[in-house]
């Protein structure tokens, strides 16, 4: 019985790479998306406009404080009300840059925080513009600090990519869960969906280790 | 071309300068000091607005710092700035440094930019350090680089906060010597430090300030041999006998 | 859309959404407790001299750690039914979590016990401490101390996380939401009124986190 369900998971391998590739779509989409418009909220957030940075922060407050399940639902059944009609993978997109967004938008602008206010002085002393002090002072050095939380938060985006699957979207997980209606056995199946997403995850995960290492050895001595 | 009239600041509810009068000349030296806490530091801030006034008038180069509605970067890019903990871009390398001012505000081209840059870093004598790291420079060649990075502008007015006193003691004098020399071509500097040997050398005149007023002022020979009031005594004393 | 915002269907439904806000409460509660306990012997045991303990710790964190929280809740609800193992949906649902948040809190208190300059538990040891007393006078009350805040943003993850039992038929405040949207067709009406209650546990928890930062000021991490 187990060798035959072997069999039919393997004949089913195709159906779970369309899976994985959508994931990596809506994941890759969403990331990129994501840490534009988080970038810019955090440059925002570290900066000096207050009413701009409070509304942003209740905004991000607001997608931390509930469940993604419950804003991807949001975005998919409440939006048609106010007019505009998403399918699945455009709502998913939307609703994972927005939490990408948020997420990074944080890490931007505590990475920017961080840089000693020295460097600012100087700057402003020489009378560079605040624009090209974010840009050609402050941005450079903070990248150093942005970059492992940014590397892990990916992976935390691409495992919260699964939860698209319940709004329809057929990423690895709903293949996954399609698959085990015809093949109950679902330690076989989940299992190959937990490989999969390993198989993505756990670089990205290396990678922010590593990065974080390499960071902690180059500081800048007085 | 610095004139302070009845200048006041506080932060939040600590006074920390009291009616404030200075005038300051082109290609004058003057050097600040006073015990910790006196209110120095700050003074010379406020000549390039890293802190504002609340009371009082402050002209620099005919230009009213004090008000708000002035465009602080005309005024900036005539002064330089030399801060006591060096405040170099760890991302960049000397040459970096002393040319993304005249880059960016001056809007120098790249290759004019690098030209003044290796002048001056050959002046403050760090020509052969063009192209390394704050990280692999010591604290008085990176304190040279930062005066390089100010003189990079060509400002009127050099400010100093405290340019020696994050220095270990042999490194002291080459920061001083550059200084001295900038000094002798007729630089205008306020120098806020406790270097007395370099204020008697160089100074037209010495600011003795405590609890955020000014108490004396006086050139160096008068004011070491003769102080006249009896704080700028208690503070000479400390500090001439250590 | 605000103006049609129907109030009374909501009060209608509060019993129920009363009911699911208690069930998400006690379903996070309770996996909260399994993953602490798990997170200490996890963590134990990844400290561990021995290779092979630290090793089957370690796979199990990784694992955890590099796969979504919803596929290991299907492998579980799939899963265990094909071992032949039957258990109620609330049972599988505090076992992923508690699966789940284990890993995590396993990570956390290891960062907060080697945060612990080493040079305290060689004075320890010098003074003649055993091992056990050393952990338990020096070493865990400081790594404690340090891991709370973590640990409370752990607590507020697995509020959120609990949401994903709604999708294995549990009854708790997504579902409310769910249960709302397919009865009365007012997607608007459901969710909003879902968020607002997981909002008011976010923002206690969040109180809370910032209360006890102030009074566990032992040392900064």
């Amino acid at each position: 019985m187990w060798g035959f369900y072997f069999e039919q998971l393997v004949q089913s391998i195709p159906f779970f790479l369309k899976g994985l590739w959508m994931t990596v779509a809506v994941s890759g989409s969403s990331l990129v998306a994501g840490t534009v418009l988080g970038f810019v909220w955090g440059v925002i957030r570290a900066g000096r406009g207050k009413v701009l940075k409070r509304i942003i922060g209740a905004w991000v407050d607001l997608i931390r404080g509930t469940p993604f399940l419950v804003q991807v639902f949001i975005f998919f059944f409440i939006l048609p009300e106010a007019g505009i009609q998403l399918e699945a993978f455009p709502a998913s997109v939307i609703a994972l840059t927005n939490l990408s967004a948020c997420f990074i938008c944080e890490i931007v602008a505590g990475g920017i925080q961080s840089i000693p206010s020295g460097q600012r002085e100087a700057a402003t002393a020489s009378g560079l513009s605040s624009y090209h002090q974010l840009r050609y002072i402050i941005l450079p050095q903070a990248m150093r600090i942005i970059l492992p939380p940014l590397v892990g938060q990916y992976v935390l985006l691409v495992k919260d990519s699964s939860v698209v699957s319940a709004i329809g979207v057929t990423d690895v997980t709903r293949v996954g869960w399609l698959t085990v209606q015809r093949i109950p056995e679902g330690i076989m199946v989940f299992g190959l969906v937990g490989i999969l997403y390993f198989v993505i995850c756990y670089p990205l995960i290396r990678l922010s280790n590593t990065l974080e290492k390499r960071m902690t050895v180059v500081t800048t001595k007085l | 071309m610095i004139r302070f009239s009845n200048v006041n600041k506080w932060f939040g509810d600590l006074h920390v300068l009291k009616d404030i009068n200075l005038s300051v000349e082109g290609g004058e030296v003057v050097v600040v000091c006073g015990p910790s806490g006196s209110g120095k530091s700050t003074l010379i801030r406020c000549i390039n607005r890293l802190e504002p006034i609340q009371q009082g008038e402050l002209v620099v180069d005919n230009m009213k710092v004090h008000d708000k509605k002035t465009n602080m970067t005309k005024i900036r890019a005539e002064i330089g700035f030399v801060f006591q903990q060096f405040n170099l871009y760890p991302h960049m390398t000397a040459m970096g440094n002393v040319t993304i001012a005249p880059m960016k505000v001056r809007k120098m081209k790249k290759s004019e930019a690098e030209k003044l840059g290796r002048e001056i870093l050959e002046r403050v004598g760090l020509g052969n350090k063009a192209d390394a790291y704050p990280a692999q420079l010591s604290g008085g060649q990176q304190q040279r680089v930062a005066i390089a990075r100010g003189l990079c502008m060509r400002p009127k007015i050099m400010l100093f906060d405290e340019p020696t006193s994050a220095l270990d003691p042999e490194m002291i004098n080459e920061v001083l010597d550059v200084m001295r020399v900038l000094a002798r071509e007729g630089m205008t500097m306020i120098v806020v430090s406790h270097e007395m040997g370099f204020a008697r050398e160089v100074a037209n005149r010495v600011v003795f300030m405590d609890e955020g007023q000014i108490i004396e002022v006086a050139p160096p020979n008068d004011f070491f041999k003769n102080p006249r009031t009896e704080r700028a005594k208690l503070f000479l004393s400390k500090i001439l006998t250590h | 859309m605000l103006e049609t915002f129907n109030f009374r269907v909501i009060l209608e439904y509060m019993p129920l959404y009363w009911k699911c806000f208690f069930a998400t409460l006690w379903l996070s509660g309770g996996s909260l407790l399994g993953a602490l306990v798990l997170g200490v012997i996890a963590c134990a045991m990844r400290l561990s001299e021995s290779r092979i303990i630290s090793r089957v710790a370690g796979v199990y964190i990784e694992s955890i750690r590099s796969t979504p929280l919803l596929a290991q809740l299907y492998f579980f609800y799939f899963g265990l039914p094909s071992l032949g193992i039957r258990m109620p949906e609330e049972a599988t649902g505090i076992l992923a979590l508690t699966l789940n948040s284990g890993a995590y809190m396993a990570e956390i208190i290891r960062a907060g016990v080697q945060s612990i300059p080493y040079g305290q538990i060689e004075a320890a040891m010098s003074s003649g401490l055993s091992y056990l007393q050393r952990m338990r006078y020096i070493v865990l009350p400081q790594a404690l101390g340090v891991a709370i805040p973590p640990m409370l943003g752990q607590a507020i993850v697995l509020v959120k996380d609990s949401a994903l039992l709604s999708l294995i038929s549990i009854v708790e405040l997504t579902r409310a939401g769910q249960i709302l949207t397919s009865e009365r067709f007012m997607p608007a009406e459901g969710f909003l009124t879902t968020a607002v209650f997981y909002l008011i546990i976010y923002y206690v928890l969040k109180a809370f986190s910032h209360w006890s930062q102030k009074r566990l000021i032992f040392r900064g991490a």
